[in-house]
């Protein structure tokens, strides 16, 4: 018998549980109370750096390969790769995070590596000069100083006309530095680069005193980079006899190619790079170096590296010993030494050295070479005190007079300490300055250089001041606890290759030989650029919510913040720090 | 696998999923038994996933899959790889019978259990994934677990499948090339999956990852892989951070006491060299192991 | 062709004929016979299927849904724990949609240990969405066992074919094993309505909150309920090609009974015989064989009953608390009638107990006797029993 129910039809279509779009419409990015953002940092080595170098940014790019960009970047900040790659007393590298993993990036190696590299294909810089601004400016001094104002003004639009009295630009860098650490074929490029961009070298031409005053009549602007070549006096009797020289003539006179050989023994007194370099040199003529010093090694100004070297090749340091006369004996000099002893602490944090008893040690020496610390030649090249308008910078001074035009002091007479790098800084804050005073008047310049400030320490970024990609060159200096150390591996700095210990002393052949591309490479990918997004993609590829994007702009990646909880494991598995996480704003 | 998902924020079974399918590709069917996943994927009628899913019964990830491997089987498709994405309980627990069926016939499978250490999805219940020394809600104040985290891999092992391993979320190159390792061979391959819950362990969610990765610098969680139940490989030598340092981060073990984190250190010493033992690997002493 | 069968063996060959592709199942007495044969076939290549000998009940069923959500023909066989082992997923795959098609033998649930014929099993999952088909002779348990892949896959629900323990799955009768192009043209090959494939992905079995559960549920609602007319159509094409017809329920000598006697399974078989000793001495009784139990086929059974003056039904099975579940499923059939008979529920034959021509007797002579029916079911058969042992 047929059942009477069937009028119910069969549904035609299943309503089942089954999927039928995707859970895209869920925006999960309301549950977030915490936001994440790309944020990136300030590297502690670039803060440490006077000229603000972008190391991690260099790094980033040598592990790539882009070492013409590496360059360009050093370029914009520093004029002197070449130089400062073998010379630098490196303060990055003391403060470098990875330091605290195992060992710090050799970053002045690097640098060098760079820079030969650029050398080596002759590379021409990609940077960009601003609009010339229809001024001409004199540099007096074509040394570090005067050289870097000249790269640092031409980028800023002027003219520059650099007057130097000796026949060949490079002042110290050209005279007073050893061949084994400078070689002229490392420098020549640099001070090419510099005249090729367009500034105007004018050697021989001593510029006097009256040219302060005469110069408003040609240049809107003069920088005075004169350096500090005048050797205070030992002040103590037998100073001015026969045999006793100034080491930065001996230095000039051997990198002339003079210094005949020299079997004796030589007393070089002062504790600097200057006594160092001397008495390396020496060595390299033949001679007994022996450096006398009046406090300890440690307080040597001279680069500790460089002393280790000095060591290494024979030379000879008495450590806590101060002349206090010196005397005709025979051929020789006879020196008459104080012993000394370590006090109390001085107000500079370094210790005091007071006279032990009556400790005397005599020495015969055949010469006796002075190196202890330069002043500047000649009064007018300090800023004068009765400016209308003296704007004493950090490495700088900035002033005008009545009826002239502004005149920037820089370099060594006005810089705590007298390097290469300072050097430099000190000429790129002077530009800025003056450019900030010619175009917005002296109020606008404070704050205009603390808005290219790299850190606290007071280093400069032309790159920012130049409103350059990264010109929010954030005040956050990374520290080690804030890098994700977990995606390091441990990797041993590299050995810098070196003449062997034998050969050294046998000519003036640079020490520190040259590293391949692939040395370089490793090296560089030993850093943590911290701060700084390498695009490593950790971002992305950690997310659980597939709320980082790729996308096609400089960074590659954006937060899509519809889906992004605000968990915050992308800030923290960045392992560079390169991104922030802070509390959401209301909308 | 698209946004939108539910998973708590920082989940870690997100990101293990992530990796997997990464590694995996779409030629898939995916068998999901009662987990956190089974909410993770969408309610009806959304999907976070771009493969064909199939939400089953707590205790049947091994004979869901089974049957659809056979399935497949009659259609002649051998492109297609079968998956079971399980929790710990439907995996160490509910699951067990029907895995070890499963694996026992040898099933040609990928079997992916990805361990948050509890039962999270109901609220942060003990399972026998549990690890000695952890708070739960079944586990609470003095009563916190005192008994070992079941070892899971050497009871797969014990079945001689073709392929067992260790992966972490911590590690996703690790994971994803024993996913791909995974996906060509023939068999009952099994993918134990370390993944963090921020929620269920009482952890900042940015940590997810980190303290995942501690899991295997501790030797808690090493990252190993045994073929055919005797070839034993270690994949990391981990760095050697104390079980303390990994501990202290959680809510989940604020109880213990320093006598007792001794202990457990012990026991992951213990356990570590048993593994280096299986390894052929010659044993180590001392407190950073 | 006609071959002298056991109730098992129709079975396997209704499983040969269908062409069906998984099959996976776990020993229990007394299905055994059943898989064992369906193993055999498989050995030997006459049917094309994967068998999974899995390690559970629980596995065999989950390993159906597995399959048949990936588009394939299922079997599986059960009997007793097992059916009460794989009770969650009977749920689930009628929830899934899934046609799956499962052999139940009819047998006792423990404690104690008892394999022996008892429906209590199966009819204790009544309301896991799954359509019951019982059945009375090996002819027919074969014959059902293709309704019920042709109802499974038209209606997307699993279908369980019910037989008692021993009395019918090992019991030989000649039975007509039609052919394979008969089977052909009654069963094509399954056309899946839910199918797992990579080339068109979709989840399956996901959460469903409140807004939506209801009406998945209410769907499943109306397919059972169509699930009648369904059967009814697919009858007619059966009998068509193999010239016999069933009914969700069968009347024999119904039309003028005063007294009908409502049966399902084997017991049937015995109440015709009673029915005709009977008849034979004037009494005016019927028998209606319920064979189909879900859905139940309220109108035929009202059709038919709602003219008796008394209606007994044979349970042989129990509902603790409450009585034998055919006749709970049957006063609650007949309340809406303005007219209706007295409903008598008869408890016999429990644990695989002989209800025997006797009992019938017994289960007359109360009917004939009782004017309205007791709300306590009436045992038939209890014997004293002599407690021995502890007082407790």
């Amino acid at each position: 018998m047929k059942a009477k129910n069937n009028s119910i039809r069969l549904p035609e279509r299943l309503l089942i549980s089954r999927s039928y779009t995707t859970s895209e419409s869920n925006k999960t990015g309301s549950w977030r109370y915490l936001m994440p953002r790309y944020y990136e940092k300030t590297a502690p080595c670039s803060v440490a750096c006077p000229a603000a170098e972008d190391i991690g940014r260099i790094q980033m790019l040598n592990t790539q390969g882009f070492f013409k960009e590496a360059w360009d970047t050093i370029l914009v900040e520093n004029p002197f790769p070449a130089v400062c790659g073998r010379i630098c007393f490196h303060p990055c590298e003391k403060v470098c995070n990875r330091g605290r993993f195992d060992e710090a990036v050799s970053i002045r190696a690097l640098e060098r590596f760079v820079a030969d590299t650029a050398q080596r294909y002759k590379l021409t810089s990609g940077i960009e000069p601003m609009a010339f601004t229809g001024k001409r400016i004199a540099v007096v001094g074509a040394g570090p100083a005067g050289l870097a104002a000249a790269h640092f003004l031409h980028l800023l639009g002027y003219d520059c006309h650099v007057f130097e009295a000796l026949p060949e630009p490079g002042g110290i860098l050209r005279w007073g530095l050893p061949r084994y650490r400078l070689p002229l074929a490392a420098l020549q490029p640099e001070i090419e680069r510099i005249r090729n961009s367009g500034v105007s070298i004018y050697c021989g031409q001593a510029v006097g005193r009256d040219f302060l005053h005469s110069a408003g009549e040609t240049y809107g602007a003069v920088f005075m980079a004169c350096g500090a070549q005048r050797m205070p006096l030992l002040r103590i009797p037998g100073e001015d006899l026969p045999g006793i020289s100034e080491g930065l003539a001996f230095l000039c006179s051997v990198a002339q190619g003079g210094g005949p050989g020299f079997q004796g023994t030589a007393a070089v007194i002062g504790g600097g790079n200057t006594a160092v370099d001397v008495a390396r040199c020496l060595r390299r003529l033949g001679a007994r170096a022996m450096i006398i010093y009046r406090r300890r090694r440690e307080d040597m100004p001279a680069f500790a590296e460089e002393i280790e070297l000095a060591l290494l090749e024979g030379v000879e340091l008495l450590e806590l010993y101060a002349p206090i006369r010196i005397e005709k004996e025979g051929n020789g000099l006879r020196l008459t030494l104080q012993q000394m002893k370590i006090g109390a602490m001085g107000a500079d944090g370094r210790m005091r050295v007071v006279p032990d008893e009556n400790r005397i040690r005599e020495l015969t020496v055949d010469q006796v070479f002075k190196a202890i610390g330069f002043e500047a030649a000649e009064p007018w090249h300090v800023p004068e005190a009765g400016a209308v308008s003296h704007l004493k910078l950090r490495q700088a001074v900035l002033t005008q007079g009545a009826n002239s035009v502004p005149v920037v002091y820089c370099g060594d007479p006005v810089t705590e300490i007298q390097s290469v790098v300072h050097a430099v800084a000190s000429a790129k804050e002077g530009a800025m300055a003056l450019h900030v005073l010619l175009t917005g008047g002296t109020a606008a310049v404070a704050e205009t250089l603390a808005a290219a400030a790299v850190g606290p320490g007071g280093s400069l970024s032309m790159e920012a001041f130049l409103k350059g990609e990264r010109l929010n060159r954030s005040s956050h200096v990374v520290a080690y606890e804030e890098i994700n150390i977990d995606h390091f591996q441990y990797a041993p700095r590299m050995i810098q290759p070196r003449l062997l210990q034998a050969e050294r002393v046998a000519s003036f052949a640079e020490i520190d030989l040259k590293i391949s591309a692939g040395m370089a490479i490793r090296e560089a990918e030993r850093c943590f650029n911290c701060g700084l997004c390498n695009q490593c993609d950790n971002c992305r590829l950690f997310c659980p919510d597939l709320a980082v994007r790729q996308e096609d702009s400089k960074r590659g990646r954006r937060i899509d913040y519809d889906y992004c909880k605000g968990c915050g494991i992308c800030v923290v598995e960045c392992p560079r720090n390169a991104m922030v996480l802070e509390e959401e704003q209301d909308s | 696998m698209v946004s939108g998902h539910v998973g708590c924020a920082g989940c870690g079974a997100a990101i293990a999923m992530r990796f997997f399918l990464q590694a995996l590709g779409n030629q898939a069917i995916m068998v999901m038994p009662a987990c956190c996943w089974s909410i993770i994927a969408g309610s009806y009628p959304m999907s976070s996933l771009r493969i064909p899913l199939i939400h089953t019964a707590f205790e049947t990830g091994g004979a869901v899959a089974s049957g659809v491997r056979a399935a497949l089987d009659m259609k002649g498709d051998t492109q297609t790889t079968v998956v079971t994405w399980a929790g710990d309980g439907g995996t160490f627990d509910i699951g067990f019978q029907a895995l070890s069926g499963a694996v026992e016939r040898n099933e040609d499978f990928i079997y992916v259990c990805y361990d948050n250490e509890a039962y999270m999805n109901t609220g942060v219940q003990r399972s026998s994934s549990t690890p000695y020394g952890a708070w739960t809600t079944t586990t609470p104040g003095r009563e916190w677990k005192r008994m070992r985290k079941k070892n899971i891999v050497e009871a797969l092992v014990a079945h001689r499948i073709p392929y067992a391993a260790t992966a972490s979320i911590a590690y996703p190159q690790d994971l994803m090339a024993k996913v791909a390792k995974a996906k060509a061979i023939k068999g009952s391959r099994f993918l134990h999956i370390f993944a963090s819950c921020p929620t269920g362990w009482r952890i900042p969610s940015e940590l997810s990852v980190k303290i995942a990765r501690m899991a295997v610098q501790t030797n808690i969680f090493p990252l190993y892989e045994v073929e055919n139940g005797v070839k034993y490989t270690i994949n990391l030598s981990p760095k050697g951070y104390l079980v303390r340092e990994y501990f202290k981060l959680q809510g989940r073990f604020k109880h213990l006491s320093d006598q007792d984190l001794s202990e457990i250190q012990n026991m992951v010493n213990e356990d570590w060299n048993l593994l280096l033992r299986k390894a052929g690997l010659p044993q180590v002493q001392g407190e950073h192991m | 062709m006609k071959q002298v069968l056991e109730g098992s063996h129709a079975v396997a060959e209704a499983v040969r004929l269908a062409k069906v592709q998984v099959i996976s199942a776990y020993p229990i007495t007394p299905q055994t016979h059943i898989v064992e044969r369906l193993s055999d076939y498989c050995a030997d290549g006459t049917i094309k299927a994967r068998f999974l000998r899995v390690e559970s009940e629980h596995s065999a069923l989950a390993v159906m849904i597995g399959a048949a959500s990936t588009g394939m023909r299922t079997f599986t066989a059960t009997s007793s724990q097992g059916l009460a082992l794989m009770h969650e997923l009977l749920h689930w795959s009628s929830g899934a949609r899934l046609p799956i098609v499962m052999a139940e033998v009819n047998r006792a649930l423990a404690p104690g240990w008892n394999i022996w014929a008892d429906q209590t099993d199966s009819l204790s999952q009544r309301d896991t969405g799954w359509i019951q088909l019982y059945c009375e002779t090996g002819q027919e348990v074969l014959d059902t066992t293709l309704l019920a892949f042709r109802l499974a896959e038209a209606v997307n629900l699993p279908v369980m074919v019910v037989l008692d323990a021993f009395f019918l799955s090992h019991t030989y009768e000649p039975v007509d094993i039609p052919s394979q192009a008969q089977v052909d043209e009654f069963l094509p090959p399954i056309i899946p309505r839910i199918q797992l494939d990579p080339a068109n992905p979709c989840a399956l079995n996901q959460l469903s909150p409140p807004n939506i559960y209801m009406e998945m549920r209410y769907q499943i609602h109306l397919v059972m309920q169509a699930a009648l007319s369904e059967l009814e159509k697919f009858e007619g094409d059966f009998e068509r090609i193999f010239g016999r017809r069933y009914g969700a329920v069968e009347p024999f000598l119904c039309q003028d009974a005063e007294i009908i006697l409502v049966t399902s399974g084997t017991i049937t078989s015995t109440s015709r015989q009673f029915v005709l000793d009977q008849r034979a001495q004037g009494e005016k009784i019927g028998v209606l064989k319920v064979k189909l139990f879900r859905p139940f086929p309220v109108e035929a059974v009202r059709g038919y009953l709602k003219n008796a003056r008394k209606v007994g039904v044979i349970d042989r099975n129990f509902s603790f608390g409450a009585g034998g579940i055919f006749a709970q499923e049957v006063r609650a059939a007949l309340y809406g009638l303005a007219r209706r008979p007295p409903v008598f529920g008869f408890i016999a034959g429990l644990g695989g107990r002989d209800v025997t021509l006797e009992s019938l007797g017994e289960i007359l002579t109360r009917l004939k006797t009782l004017k309205r029916p007791d709300p306590e079911s009436i045992w038939i058969g209890l014997q004293e029993v002599q407690l021995a042992g502890p007082k407790s």
